[in-house]
């Protein structure tokens, strides 16, 4: 399956006036296309931290010590905020555990949902006029000197087309737009007459007159060869019968069904190829389109626009995109070597700042050459190698100054509180523990980010040998055709309503239309919830996270929510990660579970994995600690509390509340130790040298107690 | 262990409106002496409304709710209901009738009856005031025989002393409330404890109020509370923020149960709480309930643990008490839908289970025809109630007999 999150090795502490609180301690997963990952553990085991942490969301306090998050080639860790942007609540979006503090209780629920796509929308057309300009510019560029190095002549003809393909650009945009325009009023047009009807039939118009009216503007808006054409006549005739009849309702209702059914009917027809159709208006010569159906028409217009213009283009642009990989290659090469000169730099035993400042400038020149231009996928690796390698220099030289004081601090500190203790004092407060920047684990972050810049420009140049130039080229053509209709693709007010009020029904919320205009306190705590998720899912994310979603609701509503959860994950392919500390909740939503304690994972598996075959002492006062409905006997509740995180413990963090603890576990962290393919578990307990434990007896009577009770269903 | 006891608490057709809003309507059960009862339903169905009820942070609209056999709250709407009633009723009888004296029999009927609710209404305003008042008259009486008694027998040298404890004493029943016997134990720790006092001010702040002014008694009052929940004594000395949820939640239990109360309306007392603390916090309330013979009006929705800890439960549904039972028999066989709906809800911790569960949504316009037969609480088995109407209560009997 595709892997769409990466997290390894993630460090994170927070800043406290006390010292660093070690809050995730090195923490590595992944989360599949379409795949729910629950993390499971108490509050203060770090998992909401994880979360937030991939949403770039963490407190001012907090320090990102290692690790990286990658998603779709970036690490989430490194990229900048303004890259974030286009990132979080559109790609990666978050519902969190109080529906009520997430919405604002002064603004009404539709405008809430609607204000992400308006705003996402405006950002969107900008950035598509940016890159059709860009790459059509990078893409003449390459073509002359792929093709035409030394010929005036064909570098004017390639010129030339790369101008046609924009002049016919533009024609195709002003008729896309005229349709747009068209279409969006006939479903802006059809949303307000459902809201108008509706009214007139619960006897609560409001503002009839300039509804209708607007109704009528809209409807004759519509008016476009390629929405209402045939009917054109028959939408005027009603249009000005309703005008004409605006004072009984009972005329009006029956003129907007009817203008309603036309509205419909012409929504529901197919799009024109606008592309090919504005090569063929622009250059044919012919003022207008032969008559024929969509369908027909749209293979007539693709073959005209193909032969006469598209394949060569496609052949042009294949050349040129060859020529500007083998000239990235070329870069790749020069910039390993390089890399692999200036390593040395970095592996003194003391870094010089001078030596280090000026590699750093050489290496990032060199990593950014080699961005092939006319590659629509953004190496973020390649992008974000210059700031996140001058982080780590600075770190180093920051802490090469902060070091030394620390340790005065902390040594005058100690000498001061060991004075009063022997002076018989008792001093109230206590020693802040020395915060030490970890200067070699710094270093080898920057040498291992050179590895991994070397590795990965490896990985290019031998990918580059088996690439699909063809495709490649038919992509390229696609990207700027989709960026030129990104241009003219507007979210107004309307759409954005229609949009939301058709993600409220998704959500399973009754009487969207009334609804829309609330506030959140006239929800109740489970629509308040769909509401959140409705907000999460308008930007139709790839990875939703859910931070306790359900904590705050009864048991009715909860498997509701899991339910609608559940259901829009199988439709849209989410891939979810579930933050809960409700085991019963899990089962039923997870594929794989991560169980979380002190800022390790301490078992990972499939979610029978570790409901039928846990392995970690943890995971097992987890599942003993929470009565069934068979239960009985006393609980084994889990005694003490958390670990506290300034001072986190030197063996297995569990060890001091862990009735099988060894006396290893106080010494030694334990390793994950693999059980099966997909089990792991970090417990000593698991080495071949430990003693055989059996799970408690709590367990074993659950798992035998519902394998009988699955039985008898089974039998039935 | 419910049967043949005392009954402790028993609420009588409850009824608590906010306006319009009908938060409780007609709640009726009662609680007998060492038991736990569970109570259940989703949010705003009214269960903590109905405890709310009984602890008189309400003036309830309707209904009588009995502590130890005395009054302790009434509420007067249904009596004002009944006046209405009879006052159209006769009204229209008399209009009907010609006869001058079967009108005049009419109207003095009519009168007897608006005389009588009337006196409901003087009795449940009485009573709803002065239960507290009435129990620390009679609570004096009881300190006054007691010390009279004892000093007339006591010897010059004694009589000092006794003159102190008995003034001591005197003062604390003159305070002495009825409804401190009733404690509550909130459902968020954090909310519920002053963040500027001191656990030992938290703990001991009833008892101060009740009138003890001893320090060396209070002190060991609070050390002994905490102890038996698990703390320290140090930790009365310090603030509740200094503590864990869990530890936070056992501070509260110590301030319900230092009023020696006879009755503990727990309110999602785990709802808030990490799963390995809600164990701790249950099997505390367990111990105690066995070693102080409490009684516990469970309020929660999470049904695993309100199966697991009370006796009995009794579903609630829109304000209206839906099916009462013990808790296995409701369990085993549960009767009204919506019962069935909620059991169908619950998660468990089997995953194979869990990707075949079907959860049965309740729909109470296509279950229900109540249009003509108006449904009331029934006993379908002893000790198994269910809101139904006639129809419905012969099909759930034998539901009941062939199961």
């Amino acid at each position: 399956m595709e892997n769409k999150l990466h997290v390894k090795d993630l460090t994170i502490s927070f800043r406290t006036t006390n010292g660093k609180v070690q809050a995730v301690r090195g923490i590595d997963f992944d989360l599949a296309k379409g795949e729910t990952l629950a993390i499971v553990g108490e509050s203060g085991s770090g998992k909401s931290v994880t979360s937030k942490a991939i949403l770039g969301i963490l407190a001012g306090n907090s320090i990102i010590e290692g690790g990286e998050i990658i998603y779709d080639g970036k690490d989430l860790l490194k990229i900048p905020e303004d890259e974030f942007h286009k990132i979080r609540g559109d790609k990666i979006a978050m519902i969190f555990q109080d529906p009520m503090s997430s919405l604002n209780p002064i603004i009404k629920i539709g405008r809430q949902l609607t204000e992400a796509m308006i705003l996402k929308g405006k950002s969107r057309q900008r950035e598509s006029r940016e890159n059709f300009n860009k790459y059509l510019k990078t893409l003449n560029k390459r073509m002359i000197e792929a093709i035409a190095k030394d010929d005036a002549s064909k570098a004017a003809a390639l010129t030339a087309k790369c101008k046609d393909f924009d002049k016919f650009e533009y024609k195709h945009l002003e008729l896309e737009n005229a349709y747009n325009v068209a279409r969006s009023a006939a479903s802006e047009a059809v949303s307000d007459i459902v809201d108008i009807l509706f009214e007139i039939e619960k006897n609560a118009l409001k503002d009839g007159n300039y509804r209708i009216k607007n109704v009528k503007n809209l409807a004759l808006t519509s008016i476009n060869p390629w929405v209402v054409s045939v009917k054109a006549d028959a939408l005027r005739a009603s249009c000005a019968a309703m005008m004409a009849g605006i004072k009984d309702l009972k005329i009006v209702s029956e003129k907007l069904t009817k203008i309603n059914a036309i509205l419909e009917e012409a929504l529901a027809l197919e799009q024109p190829n606008f592309f090919a159709m504005g090569y063929y208006l622009t250059f044919s010569g012919e003022k207008e389109v032969p008559n024929k159906p969509v369908p027909e028409l749209n293979a007539y217009l693709r073959q005209y626009l193909d032969e006469k213009f598209m394949l060569s283009f496609i052949a042009d642009a294949k050349q040129a995109l060859v020529y500007s990989a083998k000239v990235s290659c070329k870069e790749m090469e020069e910039a390993i070597a390089v890399l692999k000169q200036y390593r040395s730099v970095f592996q003194a035993e003391k870094l010089d700042k001078k030596a280090c400042e000026s590699a750093h400038k050489i290496l990032s020149k060199k990593v950014i050459e080699t961005i092939d231009l006319l590659d629509i996928k953004k190496d973020s690796l390649v992008y974000t190698f210059s700031s996140g390698f001058k982080t780590e220099i600075d770190k180093y030289f920051n802490g090469l100054v902060k070091n030394p004081k620390e340790a005065k601090r902390f040594a005058k500190q100690q000498a001061d509180y060991d004075r009063r203790v022997a002076k018989g004092k008792e001093p109230d407060w206590k020693v802040v523990p020395a915060s030490y920047t970890d200067l070699e684990l710094v270093k080898r972050n920057m040498l291992n980010q050179i590895d991994r810049m070397v590795a990965h420009f490896e990985e290019l140049i031998a990918a580059n040998d088996n690439c699909d130039f063809d495709a490649k080229a038919v992509a390229l053509i696609d990207f700027l055709k989709a960026n030129a209709s990104g241009v003219v693709n507007k979210v107004t007010k309307r759409i954005a309503k229609a949009r939301a009020i058709k993600l409220m029904e998704e959500v399973g919320i009754s009487e969207p239309r009334k609804r829309y205009n609330q506030y959140p306190f006239e929800f109740s705590g489970g629509m308040r919830q769909r509401i959140v998720i409705a907000i999460a899912l308008a930007a139709d994310p790839d990875i939703l996270i859910c931070d306790e979603p359900t904590t705050a609701l009864d048991v009715t509503i909860q498997s509701q929510i899991l339910e609608l959860i559940n259901r829009l994950k199988a439709e849209r392919q989410l891939s979810i990660i579930f933050i809960t500390h409700d085991l019963g909740v899990v089962a039923n939503m997870a594929d794989r579970i991560a169980v979380m304690y002190a800022g390790k994972i301490v078992e990972y598996g499939t979610s029978e994995d570790i409901f039928y075959h846990s392995a970690h002492p943890y995971t097992w006062a987890l599942l003993s600690s929470m009565p069934d409905l068979d239960t009985n006997e006393k609980l084994d509740a889990i005694p003490g509390t958390p670990p506290d995180m300034l001072y986190p413990p030197v063996g297995d963090a569990f060890a001091q509340r862990n009735k099988y603890a060894m006396k290893i576990d106080f010494e030694r962290q334990p390793p994950m130790f693999k059980i099966t393919d997909t089990h792991y578990a970090a417990t000593w307990l698991l080495h071949p040298d430990a003693p055989k434990v059996e799970p408690p007896k709590a367990i074993l009577d659950r798992i035998a107690r519902m394998e009988e009770k699955r039985g008898v269903q089974n039998d039935q | 262990m419910t049967n043949n006891q005392e009954t402790l608490l028993k609420v009588e057709h409850l009824c608590q409106y906010f306006g319009a809003t009908k938060a409780v309507d007609d709640v009726s059960f009662e609680v007998k002496k060492g038991e736990v009862f569970g109570l259940v339903g989703e949010s705003g169905c009214g269960k903590t409304t109905t405890g709310r009820s009984i602890i008189k942070l309400y003036d309830i609209t309707s209904g009588s709710i009995f502590f130890k056999g005395i009054r302790i709250s009434a509420g007067i709407l249904s009596y004002q209901e009944d006046i209405r009633k009879a006052k159209a009723e006769y009204n229209e009888k008399i209009a009907t009738v010609t006869d001058p004296t079967e009108k005049n029999l009419l109207s003095q009927e009519l009168k007897q009856r608006i005389a009588a609710r009337k006196a409901d209404i003087k009795r449940a305003r009485f009573d709803q005031k002065n239960c507290d008042k009435q129990y620390s008259k009679q609570m004096v009486a009881a300190v006054n025989a007691k010390y009279r008694a004892l000093l007339s027998r006591a010897t010059e040298a004694e009589k000092p002393a006794l003159k102190k404890e008995y003034s001591n004493e005197l003062r604390k029943a003159r305070k002495a409330k009825l409804v401190t016997q009733i404690q509550m134990i909130f459902q968020d720790p954090v909310a519920s404890l002053d963040p500027r006092m001191t656990v030992r001010e938290i703990i001991s702040e009833g008892l101060i109020i009740r009138g003890e002014r001893d320090k060396k008694v209070i002190d060991q009052k609070v050390y002994e509370m905490l102890e038996l929940v698990g703390l320290v004594r140090e930790h009365a000395s310090r603030y509740p923020h200094e503590f864990s949820g869990g530890q936070k939640q056992r501070i509260g239990v110590a301030r319900a149960i230092i009023m020696q109360p006879e009755l503990i309306i727990a309110d999602e007392p785990v709802s808030a709480l990490d799963v390995s603390i809600q164990a701790q916090v249950i099997n505390l309330l367990n111990d105690l309930r066995h070693s102080l013979g409490l009684t516990i009006l469970f309020i929660a929705h999470d049904l695993s643990v309100v199966k697991y800890f009370s006796d009995r439960i009794g579903v609630m549904y829109f304000g209206k008490l839906v099916e009462l039972a013990t808790s296995d028999e409701l369990f085993k066989h549960p009767m009204h839908p919506y019962t069935k709906s909620l059991l169908s809800a619950i998660p468990l911790p089997d995953p194979i289970y869990e990707k075949t569960r079907q959860r049965i949504v309740y729909k109470p316009l296509a279950e229900h025809d109540y249009s003509v037969d108006k449904p009331s609480l029934r006993e379908v088995a002893p000790g198994h109630f269910v809101q139904c109407n006639d129809a419905e209560f012969a099909k759930y009997k034998a539901q009941l007999e062939q199961a």
